[in-house]
């Protein structure tokens, strides 16, 4: 019986994806935010995982440099948290400041805490991703050794 | 930006000499000498600029800045550490091949030696350039971990570790009580910046406190009694880093850090008198041992001891000539020690028992090392002459007492010197083979420059009255000059010869005597109680690893008790205002009390689960219905992630099942299922801290005083969403920490996994 779960799950890997994005851009304006997006975007990939199997998987280049990804969001949440100190701000001033208009069109407003959620998002992927990743190698290679 | 110049190219002249060294291993100490040459000249330049400040504004928020000075005792100091460090890398291009061939160990390895001594000279130009509290806390920690390695540099020695780590851990451990002392300083006087806090010390003075806090640091640095013993075991290194270190660089960092911050002591005379003691006890033991010790590095290293104690009693008289006399010492003791390694190299022994004779072989070295020999024992025509003049001129105004102990002193340093500089090279002719002129050269530069300090002492008085007055704080009018008359400087020099012949002359009646005194005393030293302290640490830490190993119980137990323990400390001293209160159940929180139910029945279920996988399903369906209770309690933002962190963690779970051998889950289970009374213990110890805990804050929480504000607060920050506002803004810091944690657990699982799926 040819099961409806691979196809299925391969269908629906873009989407989520783009609904992770979406939960990042609109973050700050309604639900959603960097962590649940990373968390998305990783439970994405574990389906592939779970269904494809590992090297299906790692055709995507995010995939293949995740914990990489992770380095750049904590670089990016760093550089947000800290960058502004350089500039004679506090630690973790936002732009724009309070009192300054905003720049944007519809619900998407520019603001620096996008790239701080970003940050967020690419550091919450990057660990699902890697951890799941480590855990399919192992088990892949104790199959392959306990084999006939 | 001028002042700067001299501490930039001391700083390039590590990665410039590393890359000449990865183009040609010889050019390497060719390069950084040619470096730290150019920043000796920049230095030379800028001392005709006159004196002046540079701040660079930091973290203004936070009143932090860059501080720099050009003063006498920058300019005198940065000079001693570029000048004696050219030369010191220059010896270590003849010295270092053939020490790593004896060690077996590759050519390559001397750039690596050179650029750590030059990196090495840049944070000592470093620290004497600043002028901020902080940032001279930066520049000392800075020397204490580059020191490390160089005096750990022969790795596959054992001994060499040990010294490294002592001296690691005695510097180390005094710095942080001198950043202790600093930060008093700071917060009481609300500024960093050092001129500042002298100006403000003036009128309040500092805190005794605060001020032994600082002495403790520049104490350790300078290998003072009771923190002396790390010295002479460092002489483990290789012969350039005791050359450069531990006489001419590290050590006086020390006193210079007194020197620097001498404007806060002069007023605590009380804290003076300690230090004067301390002193005079480093200067008679120091010398003492140095009359016995027989490799003659240790020798020198006792010497080095003594002679900072010198430097202590000048800086603890508040005298003009406390920086002069680190200044000429530097030269004489680093020439001394160059001739030393000079001598192991060409003969292969370390001790003064087992060499002799060899002025016939090396004359050139034999010669200009007496000329440092004699600097170091202050005879006339060398610049010595002049810092134990200094010396007698200050203790001649304390009275009686004060000269004959400087006497006392002056006469061991020559005795000592003279049975180094005889046992070397005195005695019964013993050829060997020449020593390669590289080897000889920077110890006969040495000697020049002595010789030329004691025949033009005109030389010497401007920086001399320069650094005196950046340390005073008030011009000084040091003088210089030989005087042929019976005033009591002349008349102490002239005893302290004659004390010093005469105990050289019957060195073989005293010296058996004195070293069965000596090793008998240092029984009981606190070299004994470091190494009863390491002993007793390490034993407790194995004691409380086999605690913890013991099973994974035990493990989890050792996390959970102290932790609770914590909670209910914190909880018993709050005060009990509103705590503990028991709110209003109504129709409408009925979808809230079930979904709770629900989720303690699951957590109750876990107790009596069979098999792991039917845990992990009942410890995700707690997860999952929390998510509920906050979906019900009008909080989308935690219930999405919720969920999303729900079902990653309990996909991560069962995957993480297939990892582990069947055999020991099987283990496992069998364990749980039959609790201990500790068991018992910790977890009710850690269940009661963690319902108290919660409990107490939500009785806490005022929805109007968080929310209202709150929701207001984001608008004005552009963010709606109050839970984003919170994450990215009002609590900005905590999720950049958390973050942090985040990107190291994940580099621990790549780390572990990588090492277990090697395995």
């Amino acid at each position: 019986m040819i099961s409806f779960v691979p196809p299925l799950s391969r269908l629906l890997l873009w989407p989520s994806l783009i609904i992770a994005l979406s939960l990042w851009m609109k973050g700050g304006a309604s639900v959603g935010g960097g962590f649940p997006a990373g968390a998305l975007a990783g439970l994405a990939v574990l389906l592939q995982y779970v269904t494809a199997g590992r090297d299906q998987a790692r055709r995507f280049v995010a995939v293949r440099y995740a914990a990489p990804l992770a380095g750049v969001g904590l670089l990016l949440v760093v550089g947000t948290a800290f960058l502004p100190v350089v500039a004679g701000y506090a630690p973790m001033s936002l732009f724009p400041r309070p009192d300054q208009p905003e720049i944007g069109v519809g619900g998407l407003h520019l603001h620096t805490a996008l790239i701080f959620e970003g940050g967020l998002m690419l550091i919450v992927f990057g660990l699902v991703v890697t951890v799941i990743d480590r855990f399919a190698l192992r088990t892949g290679g104790e199959e392959e050794e306990s084999g006939p | 930006m001028p002042i700067l110049l001299p501490i930039l190219l001391a700083l390039a002249c590590a990665p410039l000499a590393y890359v000449a060294g990865r183009w040609r291993t010889g050019a390497a100490a060719w390069m950084g000498a040619l470096g730290s040459l150019a920043a000796l000249g920049a230095l030379a330049w800028e001392w005709t600029l006159g004196p002046g400040r540079l701040v660079l504004p930091w973290a203004p928020s936070w009143g932090l800045s860059l501080e720099f000075t050009r003063d006498g005792l920058s300019g005198l100091y940065s000079a001693m550490a570029l000048g004696v460090g050219a030369l010191v890398v220059l010896y270590s291009r003849a010295y270092m091949p053939h020490h790593l061939h004896e060690e077996g160990r590759p050519a390559r390895d001397e750039v690596r030696f050179q650029g750590l001594i030059l990196a090495f000279m840049a944070a000592m130009v470093l620290l004497v350039t600043v002028d901020d509290l902080l940032l001279l806390f930066v520049a000392l920690d800075l020397t204490t971990i580059i020191s490390y390695l160089l005096i750990g540099f022969d790795r596959e020695d054992p001994e060499s570790r040990a010294a490294a780590l002592l001296s690691l851990v005695l510097t180390g451990a005094t710095s942080v009580v001198f950043f202790a002392g600093a930060m008093t300083l700071g917060l009481h006087y609300g500024t960093f910046s050092l001129p500042l806090v002298i100006e403000r010390a003036a009128h309040d003075p500092a805190s005794t406190g605060a001020l032994v806090c600082l002495a403790v640091g520049a104490l350790g640095k300078s290998a003072q009694v009771p923190f002396h013993f790390w010295l002479p075991r460092a002489m483990a290194a290789p012969t350039p880093v005791s050359s450069y270190l531990h006489s001419a660089a590290m050590v006086a960092a020390g006193v210079f850090l007194l020197q620097r911050l001498y404007p806060l002591f002069a007023p605590a005379t009380g804290v003076r008198d300690g230090l004067l003691a301390i002193g005079f006890v480093s200067m008679g033991m120091g010398s003492l041992m140095a009359l016995v010790a027989d490799p003659f590095k240790r020798v020198l290293a006792y010497s080095t001891i003594a002679q900072y104690g010198y430097a202590l009693v000048l800086v603890a008289l508040g005298s003009e000539g406390a920086p002069l006399y680190v200044a000429i010492h530097a030269p004489c003791k680093a020439a001394l020690f160059l001739t030393a390694g000079a001598v192991t190299q060409v003969t292969g022994k370390k001790k003064l028992s087992e060499v002799g004779g060899l002025r016939h072989s090396l004359p050139v070295l034999a010669g200009a090392s007496a000329v440092a020999a004699a600097g170091l024992s202050a005879l006339p025509l060398t610049a010595g002459f002049f810092k134990d003049e200094v010396f007698f001129h200050a203790l001649a105004q304390r009275g009686p007492a004060f000269m004959a102990a400087g006497l006392v002193g002056a006469g061991l340093t020559l005795a000592y010197t003279l049975r180094l500089w005889w046992g070397l090279f005195g005695g019964p002719r013993r050829d060997v083979p020449a020593a390669p002129r590289l080897l000889v050269a920077p110890v006969a530069v040495l000697a020049g420059t002595i010789l030329l300090g004691g025949v033009l002492p005109g030389l010497l008085v401007a920086p001399a009255r320069a650094a005196a007055a950046a340390m005073r704080g008030e011009p000084s009018t040091l003088e210089l000059a030989y005087h042929l008359d019976a005033r009591a400087e002349n008349l102490l020099a002239v005893g302290a010869w004659v004390l010093g012949a005469l105990l050289f002359a019957t060195r073989r009646a005293w010296t058996p005597a004195l070293s069965r005194v000596l090793e008998g005393t240092s029984r009981f030293g606190p070299e004994r109680g470091y190494r009863l302290l390491l002993h007793l640490l390490d034993r407790l830490s194995t004691w409380l690893h086999e605690k913890e190993v013991r099973d994974l119980r035990d493990r989890v137990a050792s996390v959970m008790v102290p932790t609770g323990l914590l909670g209910l400390a914190v909880l018993g001293v709050t005060p009990l205002r509103d705590r503990f209160k028991v709110g209003t159940v109504g129709w409408a929180d009925v979808t809230l009390v079930m979904a709770l139910a629900f989720a303690s029945a699951a957590a109750l279920a876990t107790l009596r689960a069979k098999g792991h996988l039917r845990l992990v399903l009942l410890i995700s369906c707690v997860g999952f219905s929390l998510a509920m209770v906050f979906a019900f309690a009008a909080a989308p933002d935690v219930a999405l992630t919720s969920v999303l962190v729900e079902t990653t963690f309990t996909l991560l779970f069962a995957g993480l099942l297939a990892l582990l051998p069947p055999d020991r889950l099987q283990h496992a289970q069998e364990e749980a299922q039959k609790p201990r009374g500790r068991d018992r213990l910790a977890a009710g110890v850690a269940g009661a801290s963690a319902f108290l805990l919660s409990w107490s804050a939500l009785s806490h929480l005022q929805a109007d005083r968080v929310g209202a504000r709150t929701v207001e607060l984001a608008k004005a920050a552009h963010s709606p969403n109050v839970v984003a506002a919170v994450l990215t803004d009002f609590r900005g810091l905590d999720t950049v920490g958390e973050m942090t944690v985040v990107v190291a657990a994940l580099l621990g699982v790549t780390s572990l996994l990588r090492l277990k799926g090697r395995r």
